[in-house]
């Protein structure tokens, strides 16, 4: 992939993530909050973004949405697919729940 | 006594119909709203098209600590302790909204939501009540539903240590021995 074929790709997933984020905590911000692992703060601050708004910030080379599971036992969790696959999905929900959200530092 | 406003009973009917729906008993409906008892079996019936079920609700706090509900129960456990720290509802709100993330899961999961609407009510209250809390386990770091007075300095959670009949319920089996008929047609049976 080319280098600018790649900040094409990155340019879109962030416009899709801001769009649908945007409409997530336009609909229902406390489930907005959960979903998405953000502050109230950051919630706030996306729904009240332009379209305008939302298309500068998505035109970057930088990845506006970042991973959750950086604990590794959660990656294992998600990538063990073994017997008792429906209490791994329910483990990785219990872990993902107790995670801190997403904060303006 | 304050005059009764008519927009607020609205909302209070909107959220009585929101709760039967997802399966709340009458006596949450009674505890959670200020509607009479003679309109609220009236809408319950009018939605579901029966009378609400008689008798006690269930009531132990024990069977939160089995192994199928207790994975349950934390989830939902979980997902309500992220909304009330995070986000802004409270009360009967933040239960309705976690039991609907909380049916989601299940149904992503494609398990059977073992967790009901008036047990998950029941289990905030156990909470509040500082019958039952939540510790977190000393392998995975999550958090599960445990009694208030237990020792827990080196709690393992039933997922980082499965008991070895967990999960084996009739039903379960039932699917199971169903499931093996269907693959091998009577093959045992010839011999």
């Amino acid at each position: 992939m080319k280098a600018n074929e790649l900040t094409m790709e990155i340019k879109e997933l962030n416009l899709t993530y801001l769009m649908l984020a945007q409409q997530m905590v336009r609909a229902d911000k406390d489930m907005a909050i959960f979903r998405l692992g953000i502050s109230k703060d950051i919630a706030e601050i996306l729904a009240v973004l332009t379209p305008g708004q939302i298309l500068k910030l998505a035109n970057s080379n930088m990845m506006l949405c970042r991973i959750r599971f950086d604990d590794n036992l959660v990656l294992g969790m998600l990538a063990n697919y073994g017997k008792e696959k429906t209490m791994m999905q329910s483990h990785a929900a219990i872990l993902l729940a107790g995670q801190p959200v997403e904060e303006i530092s | 006594m304050a005059k009764k406003s008519v927009v607020s009973e609205a909302k209070e009917i909107q959220t009585a119909i929101e709760m039967i729906d997802l399966g709340a008993r009458l006596q949450l409906l009674e505890s959670e709203t200020s509607l009479s008892r003679e309109r609220l079996i009236k809408l319950y019936k009018e939605l579901k098209g029966v009378s609400p079920p008689k008798g006690m609700l269930p009531f132990s706090a024990d069977w939160f600590l089995t192994w199928q509900p207790n994975i349950h129960s934390s989830v939902f456990a979980d997902i309500y302790h992220y909304l009330l720290t995070h986000a802004d509802c409270r009360g009967i709100a933040a239960i309705i909204k976690s039991y609907k993330l909380y049916l989601e899961h299940c149904q992503m999961s494609e398990m059977e939501p073992v967790l009901s609407l008036t047990r998950a009510w029941t289990l905030v209250r156990f909470f509040e009540g500082r019958i039952l809390q939540t510790a977190s386990c000393t392998q995975c770091g999550g958090h599960f539903v445990v009694h208030t007075h237990d020792l827990y300095s080196r709690y393992v959670c039933g997922l980082c240590h499965t008991p070895s009949r967990a999960g084996k319920t009739n039903k379960s089996r039932v699917a199971a021995l169903t499931s093996i008929a269907a693959t091998s047609p009577a093959a045992p049976i010839a011999s």
